[in-house]
């Protein structure tokens, strides 16, 4: 056990990019915890697609040991936390892991909202905050104009800001010097009721499901019983450790102290994340506050492209959702697309890495509908139904009212892209609600919108009329009546139940047009004639007609032409295959999407 | 067997060509010689001193050889194989290198049928495609061919060129048929990736989907007007004339082929040889087989049979069909070829099952529906 004098429990707060994982992979290597060899880059990002996008998404603690210049040996937990606004409250209970926090900043940028977001819930759980100022080796880097927009955005005192290179090294061994200093030392009693937070979670195949926690109160030990308190599932811990940055076991770990256990926890949703382990013997009067259990916002139908596929898409999902308690999905049948899956994710970011690690990792063959939101209906019955899927929408006679998710948004953006902003938020249905400058030329912009108009193109949208300069955050606040109706798609006079999407009624016909004219564009031309309609209810308020493919021909084949232009046309017969055939029509996978990307 | 033989020479190459040619060099041409005999050698032995039922001289530019070369190629051939039952042998012209010193020692060689580059009848559209001829030449260079004795001419048109119309393809058709040779063969022209013209497309306004398919059936028409038989996609000719090395080709007759870059297909075996003369020298010097080897299986054979039998008139014989797959092609594919009759894209008669004509203008895309997986 670790006198916990010498604990020092931290996160990283960071954008993406602005060297969060690089700073770790620095702090590992200058205390000498890994070496240059073993040095991977980034060493805590484990999943390829991790890296390749730059996020972190399951949050990974180490345990450093540090020795410092005067001699005193240090054990420092760097508990790790995902980087999106789809996994905040995972964020919320990391941060609540710890006893303080490097705010790292990218001296060539600035704050972004998504930082922001993440100081104020390090603030909400009275974290010592030490500003790090990153990039200090590149040419462009201005640690003044930044260290004074933190002090103005945040008013945390910059006057003794760390500044660092977190690539060449530079400045990092003060930081951990200050770091030691700064960041109080855990409290609790060894002896008391066992008390300690779930972070994180995941599945292991051989080890069943993998714990990290954080004792707040008490000690752990091998063989032990334990508790969890939403579930009052008991069980005994059959392995004890620390990652370090390889797993070590411990027989013990007592206040204060990070680590790791099993305890043949079967399923993930038996220790999610947020939760108090206590001891079945001396229980805990009250759990770790903040626990919740997370719900998805944001859904979409996931179909196999071959019917034959269904099991193996449903294997896979299973798979997945052993290690990501957020993930939901329910069979679903569409008539356009045969069985799928109706999933349900945390936001889009979780949606798309979901589908990501689908196609990469399991090899399906996917195709996905435009994602929706959930939608509360009141029926002229009385009866309230939830429907995530625009297909399932009651016909308009039998409803009284439509409500729908709103999310308050928060942009953070240099001013001169101000007007482009709101004009992007009026055309979403925003309501603004604040608008402040934070210094002289960025400013927080705050809006209450339809989270749905979030889920269409608005990432898209704000990236290309801020030329990317925009940073957001939002989080979904309340449910909200809305004149909305269900706008249908034809194709050769057949409805495709799985192009069916929600509109507001003032935009539908504009919607409607835009639609059929994309579809339009991603259906290639066929050996016959198809035909597109956009409908509401019975009334077509669109038509778009795709002439047949006219000349698609090989000129010559003669002896020595035969093997290559048979082997074109198997590969163009393979590449098809991810089309739908819905009739005599190939659809592509992206015409299911095409929803989202209407140009307006 | 058909026979064919690879000569890799021209004098410099059209835009539109990725067909393995090089520059003439007296060395070079020794090299390949070289090869060619022993290939032929090698080859013959092999395959048991075979029958040929016809032969197709290509290229390259085969007349650019001088005769005596010809001559001797067609000598080894003569004493390498049987050509008691050879019925055509075809040898591929450019305009630019026949004249009155040539042109009788190349019928001397027994040659039956010429195939002469045309191309195109207006002068734009040879500087387009970086022919080195003139429309007035090539019509100059058919009757010459004419004079000489030939009496099986069949002349090459690329259609679809930027500025192409149906009016003006049309009219150069009219000027092609009053010429009256035996057969034409017209390709839409096709942009062959590491071609000239592949680089510089960009810079040219080519036809649209819809215009190349008014082109085509225009053209056809014309053609079938004047006394030509459409036999194959891109081919036409008289009655009695259609080239029966290429229909050997769609009715997957084996297949030999000599010099570089030529392919073979013997049984279920396939392969080409080196498309560098020095590679191709050595691979017969070491008596080795030809690279890329490739065993034809059953699902590649029936790919072929689908994709070769469409590009024809005649069509695909469903019963040939149902004893390689045991399936009734009908039945197999009952919702589409019903949707293409619908379409007047395919027609079925005589046990038989073709495209039309403007089925055959889409023809890769109805074939690849019909490949087997």
């Amino acid at each position: 056990m670790t006198r916990k004098e010498n604990i020092r429990n931290f996160s990283i707060i960071a954008h993406i990019d602005h060297g969060k994982s690089t700073l770790a992979d620095r702090i590992m290597e200058i205390t000498g915890l890994i070496s240059e060899r073993e040095k991977k880059d980034q060493y805590l990002d484990k999943m390829d697609l991790e890296r390749e996008r730059g996020i972190t998404i399951k949050a990974q603690s180490v345990r450093i040991p540090y020795k410092a210049p005067d001699g005193t040996e240090y054990i420092l937990n760097l508990i790790d936390t995902p980087g999106h606004v789809d996994f905040s409250y995972e964020v919320s209970r990391s941060l609540a892991a710890c006893d303080g926090a490097l705010l790292v900043v990218d001296a060539t940028q600035g704050v972004e909202a998504q930082t922001l977001a993440n100081v104020y819930l390090a603030l909400d759980h009275d974290l010592e905050i030490i500003p790090v100022l990153n990039k200090i080796d590149l040419p462009g880097s201005d640690p003044d104009r930044v260290a004074r927009e933190i002090e103005e955005v945040i008013g945390l005192d910059c006057s003794d800001a760390c500044l660092v290179s977190a690539k060449t090294g530079e400045g990092v061994p003060t930081l951990l010097q200050k770091l030691v200093k700064q960041i109080p030392p855990p409290e609790g009693k060894p002896d008391a009721p066992l008390k300690a937070l779930i972070f994180d979670s995941w599945y292991d195949s051989y080890l069943g499901v993998v714990v990290l926690f954080r004792i707040l109160e008490g000690t752990i030990r091998l063989n032990q019983p334990i508790m969890m308190y939403s579930t009052g599932k008991k069980y005994e811990v059959t392995r004890l450790g620390v990652f370090s940055p390889e797993a070590q076991d411990i027989k013990e770990l007592g206040p204060g102290e990070v680590g790791f256990l099993c305890a043949g926890i079967k399923e993930l949703k038996d220790a999610r994340v947020g939760d108090t382990i206590t001891s079945p013997d001396r229980p805990i009067d009250k759990p770790f506050p903040g626990f919740k259990k997370v719900k998805p916002m944001v859904f979409c139908g996931l179909y196999p492209v071959e019917s034959a596929e269904y099991e193996t898409l449903k294997n896979a999902l299973e798979k997945l959702q052993l290690n990501d308690a957020a993930l939901q999905f329910e069979p679903e049948t569409s008539q356009a697309l045969g069985f799928g899956f109706r999933c349900g994710f945390l936001g889009l970011l979780h949606m798309e890495i979901i589908q990501e690690r689908l196609e990469r990792e399991f090899g399906a063959n996917l195709i996905a509908t435009a994602p929706s939101v959930v939608y509360k209906i009141e029926q002229v019955d009385g009866q309230v139904l939830e429907i995530d899927n625009p297909a399932k929408l009651p016909p308009p006679e039998k409803i009284a009212s439509i409500n729908e998710p709103f999310v308050r948004l928060e942009i953070h953006v240099p001013n001169e892209f101000v007007g482009n902003v709101l004009k992007l938020c009026e055309e979403k249905r925003g309501i603004q609600k604040d608008l402040r400058y934070l210094t002289s030329t960025r400013v927080i912009i705050t809006y209450e919108l339809p989270f749905a108009e979030i889920v269409f193109d608005f990432f898209d949208r704000l990236k290309s009329v801020t030329r990317g300069f925009a940073s957001l955050d939002y989080e979904v606040i309340d449910f909200r009546p809305s004149s909305l109706v269900k706008l249908d798609i034809l194709i050769n006079g057949d409805p495709v139940d799985a192009m069916s999407c929600i509109v507001h009624r003032d935009s539908a016909y504009h919607k409607g047009r835009a639609l059929a004219l994309k579809l339009k564009k991603v259906i290639p031309r066929q050996l016959f004639e198809v035909i597109i309609q956009a409908a509401i209810g019975n009334k077509i308020i669109a038509r778009e007609r795709i002439a047949p493919l006219r000349k698609n021909v090989t000129a010559k084949c003669y002896g020595g032409d035969i093997t290559r232009k048979r082997k074109l046309l198997e590969k163009q017969k393979e590449g098809k295959k991810r089309m739908k055939k819905m009739g005599s029509v190939e659809i592509p996978q992206e015409a299911f999407l095409a929803a989202l990307k209407v140009e307006e | 067997m058909l026979l064919y033989i690879h000569i890799p020479f021209c004098k410099q190459k059209c835009h539109y060509c990725t067909f393995f040619s090089v520059p003439i060099f007296p060395e070079l041409l020794e090299i390949y010689l070289q090869g060619l005999k022993k290939e032929i050698i090698l080859r013959a032995k092999e395959f048991n001193y075979p029958s040929i039922s016809s032969v197709y001289v290509g290229g390259g530019t085969p007349t650019l050889l001088p005769p005596s070369v010809l001559e001797k190629i067609f000598n080894w051939l003569h004493k390498n194989f049987s050509f008691r039952e050879c019925v055509e042998v075809t040898i591929e012209a450019n305009p630019e290198t026949i004249n009155g010193k040539n042109i009788f020692a190349v019928k001397n060689l027994g040659i039956t049928r010429v195939s002469l580059g045309v191309q195109s009848l207006n002068d734009a559209d040879l500087k387009f495609l970086g022919r080195r001829h003139t429309a007035r030449e090539a019509i100059s260079v058919y009757y010459m061919l004419r004079d000489a004795g030939f009496n099986n001419i069949n002349l090459d048109f690329i259609w679809g060129l930027p500025g192409h119309t149906p009016g003006r393809w049309i009219k150069t058709l009219k000027k092609a048929i009053k010429l009256k040779p035996e057969h034409f063969s017209c390709y839409a022209l096709t942009i062959e990736p590491g071609s000239r013209l592949a680089r510089n497309k960009d810079k040219f306004n080519f036809p649209d989907e819809d215009m190349l398919g008014q082109i085509y059936v225009y053209g056809a028409e014309l053609l079938n007007a004047a006394g030509y038989l459409q036999y194959e996609i891109s081919n036409f000719a008289r009655m009695g004339y259609f080239c029966l090395h290429n229909q050997g080709y769609w009715e997957k007759q084996d297949f030999l082929g000599l010099g570089p870059s030529a392919v073979s297909t013997i049984g279920d075996r396939r392969w080409q040889n080196p498309a560098n003369i020095k590679d191709y020298q050595q691979m017969t010097a070491r008596k080795m087989q030809g690279l890329d080897y490739e065993t034809l299986d059953k699902k590649k054979k029936i790919n072929e049979l689908i994709m070769l039998s469409l590009r024809t008139t005649r069509g695909l014989n469903l019963k040939t069909y149902r004893k390689m797959t045991g399936k009734d092609f009908l039945e197999e594919h009952a919702r589409l070829i019903q949707l293409l009759y619908k379409n007047k894209l395919l027609k079925a008669s005589n046990g038989h099952l073709r495209l039309t004509r403007t089925g055959m203008l889409v023809s890769n895309t109805i074939i690849e529906r019909f490949m087997v997986d």
